[in-house]
């Protein structure tokens, strides 16, 4: 709140034309990591991968198993999932992406549905990265905010690179620090 | 107070051994196999006839529970300091807690026929950041639980504005009565209880049955024959299922009623400090404190009977730390639409003009019609049309009935398009919805934690969207259908709001 001269603190109530309020649909996009797209595809091939061993052990196995088109649904499913494990990443990975601005941090996600979620850092509660050993590979990191209340789950922002992530981190931390509100 | 130690630490009163023996019996009933099963393996096991096995486990069972609640007193120690509340606790596993003054958010009380008879309590506290750990002080005499309650109400708590004299900013410091209910009420509130009309719309399709069921076993009956006797011909069998479904349906109202009675009778809403208090119950007496800026939202509901009555139940959905169940929730079981009116000022003083939580008011907005286009043909005629295909070759035309859901879901779609509304307020929102009653949520922009717009390609093509508003408490609130330009000012303002906020939203 802004001073006076005798540093008494001055009440100021200016008017807000909705017009002047910044928009959140003007921002500059930041994507996520190229190599988030080629990390979600190994996983894929590991997945897939792990299903065909499984199926070919199966198969092999002597198990008293009559209902031989199941194995043939098996190898259609494996099949589906292991095509659209490889293509989905290159469609709905450059759809998704963050913007930070001074008071918040926005995220878009969705190919067909499309969601813009806004998260002011002053409701951050605290802010984690994780990664897994995949993740850790590709020097990728998860960026998870949380916010009060249980609906919903909380902002988790998949294919940011590790420093990136990393310094996200302490940027919102700081800034969700720096709110001071009162009762 | 009681006996105090050296050290300044107290017991309660023995009688909290009841308290202790209340709580023992509950965690055995909620984990009834693994807490019965010693004693299922002791009447194996012991040699003896099945009077004796009885005797002896049943009374080994009390004795057990008697011993431990005894233990459970003996070994509960508080100390209240300038600041705190400390609680030593536990027999086997010993705790101790630290009930900041400043954290403390509401004080909860429960009073039972015996507490109430020897003037005693069972306090209890809303904690910010207790991550679910209860604090509670197991019968404590009434005068000092009122000056543990004073004590803890003048101690500034976290965030609270203190000017430069270093005196509180606490504008409200008159005790004021907001709602007492009647016997009446007690009867709507049980009238209109949500259990009982489940019950009724369980008991329809199988009354039919039951009445069947009933004919044949009471055929030769003394009733029969009475209603036999009475003239009453061939319609004495229907006349007795209904008379029966009627006896049940009155069975469950009185209940229901009693109920109401048992939990809410004498019920009475103060504002007090910036705190509102409820206390009712018939033989043991609840209090319920909420301090009003936890509030995040509020929701008035009216059902179809309260609707017939023209009252409304309100909740107040408050951030609690560690716990978003339904029981932190703060709850007015009925009320007038001038006392909801009273309410939504109280609970967001000064912010709650513009807002109304009466779902009648004229100021609503309609979502965009669109929704019912898109509902009627994903909801209803897509599955009608799936449907009347899949049973197309075993049924024939006979498959055609599916297609009765199209109008069928129309008209559940329109009502739910109708009662759809949005009132724009400067500080907050109202969202109304419902299908044959109503449900009006309210809330303030400045406590909101997220938000997002969402858009399908049907939306997208038309220039609409939806809005989920999440707040610390409470499912999020969707708006669904708002024009996109619309949605997208909302989301700008809200985030203005909530940045722009010196007042905390807890």
């Amino acid at each position: 709140m802004p001073s006076d001269c005798q540093g008494h603190r001055v009440f100021e109530n200016p008017e807000i034309s909705l017009d002047e309020l910044p928009s959140a649909d003007d921002v500059e996009w930041r994507s996520l990591a190229a190599r988030y797209v080629r990390r979600l595809q190994v996983q894929s091939l590991i997945t897939a991968t792990v299903a065909v061993i499984g199926v070919v052990v199966l198969q092999a196995a002597p198990l008293p198993i009559t209902q031989r088109w199941l194995f043939g649904l098996a190898w259609l499913l494996i099949g589906i999932n292991g095509v659209s494990g490889l293509l989905w990443p290159l469609v709905s990975v450059p759809h998704k992406g963050y913007a930070i601005r001074d008071k918040d941090i926005l995220y878009r996600s969705g190919v067909f549905w499309r969601t813009v979620t806004a998260v002011p850092f002053n409701r951050v509660q605290h802010v984690e990265t994780s990664s897994t050993p995949l993740d850790r590979y590709f020097r990728l990191a998860a960026l998870q905010l949380f916010t009060a209340g249980g609906s919903g789950g909380d902002l988790k922002i998949y294919g940011v690179p590790a420093d990136v992530a990393e310094s996200l981190r302490l940027f919102i931390l700081e800034k969700a620090g720096a709110s001071i509100e009162r009762s | 107070m009681s006996a105090a130690d050296a050290d300044g630490w107290h017991r309660t009163s023995p009688f909290a051994a009841l308290f202790y023996l209340g709580k023992i019996y509950q965690a055995i009933a909620k984990n009834a196999v693994q807490s019965l099963a010693p004693l299922a393996a002791f009447l194996v096991a012991f040699q003896g006839d099945m009077k004796a096995k009885l005797v002896i486990g049943i009374g080994a069972f009390v004795l057990g529970t008697f011993i431990l609640a005894i233990l459970r007193y003996w070994f509960f120690r508080y100390r209240i300091t300038d600041t705190s509340l400390l609680i030593r606790d536990g027999v086997f596993k010993r705790t101790q807690l630290d009930i900041k003054f400043e954290r403390v958010q509401g004080v909860n009380t429960e009073q039972n026929v015996i507490f109430r008879m020897l003037e005693l309590l069972t306090v209890s506290f809303d904690t910010a950041g207790s991550s679910g750990q209860e604090g509670y002080l197991p019968a404590i005499r009434t005068e000092s639980a009122r000056e543990l309650r004073d004590r803890i109400r003048h101690v500034p708590k976290i965030g609270d504005a203190v000017d430069s004299q270093g005196k509180m900013d606490r504008p409200d410091t008159t005790t004021r009565t907001l709602l007492r209910l009647t016997a009446g009420d007690m009867v709507r509130i049980g009238l209109s209880s949500n259990r009982v009309f489940l019950v009724v719309v369980l008991i329809g399709p199988i009354s039919e049955y039951v009445e069947q069921e009933f004919g044949e076993i009471v055929e030769e009956s003394a009733v029969v024959e009475f209603l036999t006797q009475a003239q009453t011909g061939l319609m004495s069998g229907l006349t007795f299922g209904l008379l029966l479904a009627l006896g049940v349906l009155i069975l469950l109202f009185s209940i229901s009623v009693a109920g109401a009675f048992l939990r809410f009778h004498r019920f009475e809403l103060v504002a007090d400090e910036g705190v509102l208090r409820s206390t009712g119950g018939l033989l043991t007496r609840h209090e319920h404190s909420v301090n009003r800026s936890k509030v995040q939202s509020l929701q008035a509901n009216q059902h179809v009977v309260l609707r017939l009555f023209r009252r409304f139940r309100l909740r107040a959905r408050q951030a609690s730390s560690g716990r978003v169940d339904r029981g932190s929730d703060f709850i007015v079981p009925i009320c007038t639409g001038q006392v909801l009116v009273d309410l939504g000022l109280e609970f967001f003083p000064g912010e709650f003009t513009g807002l109304s939580l009466d779902p009648r008011a004229s100021r609503f907005r309609r979502i965009s019609p669109y929704y019912l286009r898109s509902h009627i043909v994903l909801i209803g005629v897509v599955p009608a049309i799936l449907a009347t295909a899949l049973f197309w070759n075993s049924s024939g035309i006979a498959a055609m009935v599916a297609l009765l859901w199209i109008p069928a879901c129309a008209v559940i779609v329109w009502q739910k398009y109708r009662r759809y509304g949005v009132l724009y307020g400067q500080d907050g929102l109202v969202l109304r919805s419902g299908l044959i009653g109503f449900s009006v949520v309210v809330w303030l922009h400045r406590k909101v934690q997220r938000v997002s717009i969402s858009q399908s390609p049907f939306q997208r093509r038309r220039q609409l969207a939806t809005v989920r508003i999440f707040l610390a408490a409470g499912p999020a609130i969707r708006i669904p259908y708002m024009e996109h330009a619309k949605a997208t000012a909302l989301r700008d303002y809200v985030l203005y709001r909530v940045e722009s906020s010196e007042v905390a939203w807890h």
